[in-house]
């Protein structure tokens, strides 16, 4: 096959990959905003190295809800990064939806060393009152739209053997999000509601999977670590720890089916503030930081040799989120693409 | 959700249907397919120690098997390989069988006790393995005339019906055409 065949074929397969998810993009009604969190769960086809010259590209629609959990009254403190100001009980959230629409690109260098860009479009919805005297106040609302944080990352297949793969990875989060939006009473919206963080971050990951039965029942898990630095309004996101964990069953030849168990801790977020009229020092925002355990299944379709999609709910379990707004259950949807970019 | 999205999904799932039901769907292990694109070349030795290349077979359809004697599924289908060699190699038909990650001596005295004549190539490192994406054995892959990569197979066995509709379907005249 001819480099103009090549090259003809990846235009003609983009050209229908784009218009798929701009499909899917116009019939989404809802908004959607997720808050400090996005879902996180485990996608093969993002986390595998290709092999060199491939190029694996995900397309994924997600549908992130942050409410309350039962027994919570949303009640948080305000972190007012233009005074620097921490202010208890400042806050009555009411929710957070996020819609996000990612390019994902998986380029093999060699057949071990991998590349990834990960480019999100987010839509963000969010809700609090202002409290005075401890009773509703003004209503804030939010909204924003535009591309998140672009994360790339390099990835090393350590042990390709037969049966088992163990997939390093190490990445960096560029801050290319909007930092600087305001709500409706024109006040700037806390960092944790922007679609950026406002300052890069480093992400370390491990992922790891094994063949129980060749071809049959694949078992995988995931583990990740970001660390995020302290942005020019002097806020910091606190680290993310994920691990993820499950289970892959080839049913008929174009269906898989899986399941996988999600775990997330959050540490919490800092702003350098004052508290009343004390001095500008860093600490710790109250009502950030957050656990959350959930199961996430899933199915994955066969569409062509070089096709498939994929579908997963991520249901909680259990959530902690120190009186604020939590992950509610949530939806992704996706399209793998593969293309071959140069000959062997 | 919305009920466009619950109708596109529906639309996925009737897409899969009609899809490519011939191999299994990737799941999370699986890495990138390579159907459709340049087979990468192989160049290893076999049990002689003579170097095996497959760009050397351009213009023959080729089979690449890939094994260990270990693997239950790969030995199971290795007899309807060896049937669909002795058939077609007339029509430029090649099998050959890559052993991942053994001893020579071990394989070298499988493949005697069980009489198989085609190729047999030692991949001692996992290098071409990795090369063509494979995880979990038996994997073949169905390289046509020009090179290209045809079919990848894993999960479901070779047959002899399975490797002559193959042939027939890539490689040109098949083997009515002679009878």
């Amino acid at each position: 096959m001819t480099f103009k065949n090549h090259r003809t074929r990846f235009l003609r397969d983009g050209l229908v990959a784009v218009t798929l998810m701009l499909a899917i993009g116009m019939v989404q009604q809802a908004f959607a905003s997720c808050g400090a969190v996005t879902c996180f769960v485990t996608i093969g086809s993002q986390q595998q190295v290709a092999q060199k010259g491939l190029l694996s590209a995900n397309f994924i629609y997600s549908y992130t809800p942050m409410t309350l959990p039962g027994g919570t009254s949303g009640v948080i403190a305000e972190a007012d990064t233009t005074n620097r100001l921490i202010i208890p009980n400042h806050h009555r959230e009411l929710s957070t939806i996020t819609n996000s629409y990612t390019v994902d690109l998986n380029y093999g260098l060699t057949d071990r060393l991998g590349v990834q860009l990960t480019v999100p479009y987010l839509t963000r919805k969010h809700e609090h009152f202002h409290l005075h005297g401890g009773a509703d106040a003004e209503l804030h609302q939010f909204s924003d739209k535009g591309v998140g944080d672009i994360r790339i990352t390099a990835k090393y297949n350590v042990l390709p053997t037969l049966r088992s793969m163990l997939v390093a990875g190490f990445g960096v989060e560029l801050p290319t999000g909007d930092t600087n939006q305001r709500d409706n009473q024109g006040e700037v919206i806390e960092p944790p509601v922007q679609l950026g963080r406002g300052n890069a971050g480093v992400i370390g990951s491990l992922y790891h999977t094994y063949e129980v039965v060749p071809h049959r029942l694949n078992a995988f898990v995931f583990g990740s670590y970001r660390h995020t630095f302290k942005n020019n309004v002097g806020y910091q996101f606190g680290d993310e720890y994920i691990l993820n964990t499950g289970l892959n069953l080839v049913t008929v030849p174009w269906l898989v089916l899986t399941g996988q168990i999600n775990y997330r801790y959050l540490v919490h977020d800092s702003l350098s503030a004052r508290r009343g009229a004390g001095p500008i020092v860093d600490q710790g925002v109250p009502n950030s930081g957050s656990t959350w355990l959930g199961v996430a299944p899933g199915v994955l379709l066969k569409l062509g040799d070089t096709w498939q999609a994929f579908f997963f709910a991520q249901v909680p379990l259990a959530r902690d989120s120190n009186n604020n707004l939590a992950q509610g259950t949530s939806f992704s949807f996706g399209l793998t693409k593969y293309f071959q970019l140069l000959g062997s | 959700m919305t009920g466009a999205a619950i109708r596109i999904m529906i639309g996925v799932a009737a897409m899969a249907l009609l899809g490519h039901a011939d191999s299994p769907a990737w799941g999370m292990a699986a890495r990138p397919p390579l159907v459709g694109a340049p087979a990468p070349e192989v160049a290893l030795k076999d049990l002689q120690g003579k170097e095996v290349r497959l760009s050397d077979l351009r213009g023959k359809i080729v089979l690449l098997n890939f094994w260990a004697t270990w693997c239950k599924p790969c030995k199971e289908e290795m007899p309807a390989m060896q049937a669909s060699y002795d058939k077609l190699r007339g029509q430029g038909f090649v099998v050959l069988a890559i052993n991942e990650l053994e001893d020579e001596g071990k394989v070298a005295e499988y493949i005697r006790q069980y009489g198989h004549t085609f190729p047999v190539l030692m991949d001692h490192d996992n290098r071409v393995a990795n090369r063509y994406g494979v995880f979990g054995l038996p994997a073949s892959f169905v390289v046509d005339r020009q090179g290209i990569v045809r079919e990848h197979i894993y999960g479901n066995l070779l047959t002899e019906e399975r490797i002559t509709d193959l042939v027939r379907r890539y490689g040109g005249p098949g083997p009515s055409a002679h009878r």
